[in-house]
């Protein structure tokens, strides 16, 4: 009976993976082989004829070490399918929506200002730069969705500006309360909700607007039926 | 909405079908396959091994080395994962769509 594993390490030979992965994959591609031999040998077959059958499973050993070198490296595809479909969009839009913010706060109307009460933070907004947000929200999920993004990535990247804001207040708010112990506490509580409100949920809200918006209409242009290619 | 790639959505809906049934090494995978479609779908090795590999890093299957206690082989056996068990569903959905339209094409075309 032939040495498959020999077969399998010369014919593959050049198989760019690391060591130990790359004898679990001569070790994995010889045992098939080897059951094939022996299962042909099993119905009748002379050793050359079922040498010969078993070998046929592989027309062309240098495009399997190809195919199997790429299914391998998926991993680094992966990353980068992450990079455009998340990672990329979302600081687009970051980008988009804080310099929108920067053009409104220079060249906008004054902020819509809510004074809640006397002693604690007040709640601002600026509807302008609130208004031109879909915009961008729909920029980030159209850029994933080009990408090839999921529905959750589409609206992840949508709302991407406000989540350091809001990892920033969920982290900074209560570490405040832990730490400053000369601010009174329901002042601290009551910044750490305008805050959420005016940078986190309200811009959030209406980034995600854009982005549904976006995947909603591409769904309705997506008619169903077979792409064959 | 059923996607492009069909030659290899049929070969993955095999696989995640037949490790549905239980953990399998590559050999025995493509001998079921083959046995379960009375020949009409076979796996030679240069087919299986790199789908399999595609798959594994995707999520959907996970192989893991096992001794048998019959031959004293050792073989990679995979299974199926959780992502894979999810996948399984709407790959279903979108062959038996495929399936369903062709069935009516060819009806229209005999009419």
């Amino acid at each position: 009976m032939p040495d498959w594993q020999k077969l399998v390490r010369r014919r593959l030979s050049g198989l760019a993976v690391d060591f130990t992965e790359r004898e679990e994959i001569h070790t994995e591609l010889a045992a098939h082989l080897e059951e094939s031999y022996e299962s042909l040998r099993t119905k009748g077959l002379p050793e050359q004829a079922a040498m010969q059958q078993t070998l046929a499973q592989v027309a062309d050993w240098q495009d399997l070490r190809r195919r199997i070198q790429v299914a391998r490296t998926r991993k680094e595809n992966i990353m980068n399918d992450r990079v455009r479909q998340l990672w990329l969009p979302g600081l687009l839009t970051f980008v988009l929506s804080m310099g929108l913010l920067e053009l409104v706060q220079k060249f906008g109307p004054r902020p819509f200002v809510l004074d809640l009460d006397k002693g604690t933070p007040v709640l601002m907004f600026y509807t302008s730069w609130l208004l031109t947000l879909p915009l961008a929200g729909a920029m980030g999920a159209l850029l994933s969705k080009r990408a090839g993004g999921s529905p959750r990535i589409l609206a992840i990247s949508s709302v991407f500006p406000v989540l350091p804001f809001g990892v920033v207040f969920l982290i900074a708010i209560p570490a405040g309360l832990l730490i400053g112990h000369s601010l009174a506490h329901h002042i601290v509580a009551a910044a750490f909700l305008t805050m959420m409100f005016g940078w986190v949920l309200v811009p959030g809200v209406a980034l995600l607007s854009g982005g549904l918006l976006v995947q909603l209409l591409s769904r309705r242009s997506s008619s169903p039926g077979v792409t064959m290619n | 909405m059923i996607r492009a790639g069909v030659k290899r959505g049929t070969a993955e809906l095999a696989v995640l079908s037949i490790l549905e049934d239980g953990p399998l090494h590559g050999y025995e995978m493509a001998r079921r396959i083959e046995e379960q479609t009375k020949g009409a779908l076979r796996f030679t090795l240069a087919a299986l091994y790199p789908m399999l590999y595609r798959m594994e890093q995707r999520g959907w299957i996970r192989g893991a080395w096992e001794t048998s206690s019959s031959s004293g082989r050792r073989r990679r056996c995979y299974r199926l994962t959780p992502a894979g068990k999810k996948k399984l569903s709407p790959l279903r959905k979108e062959w038996a769509e495929l399936f369903g339209a062709l069935r009516r094409l060819t009806k229209v075309a005999h009419a």
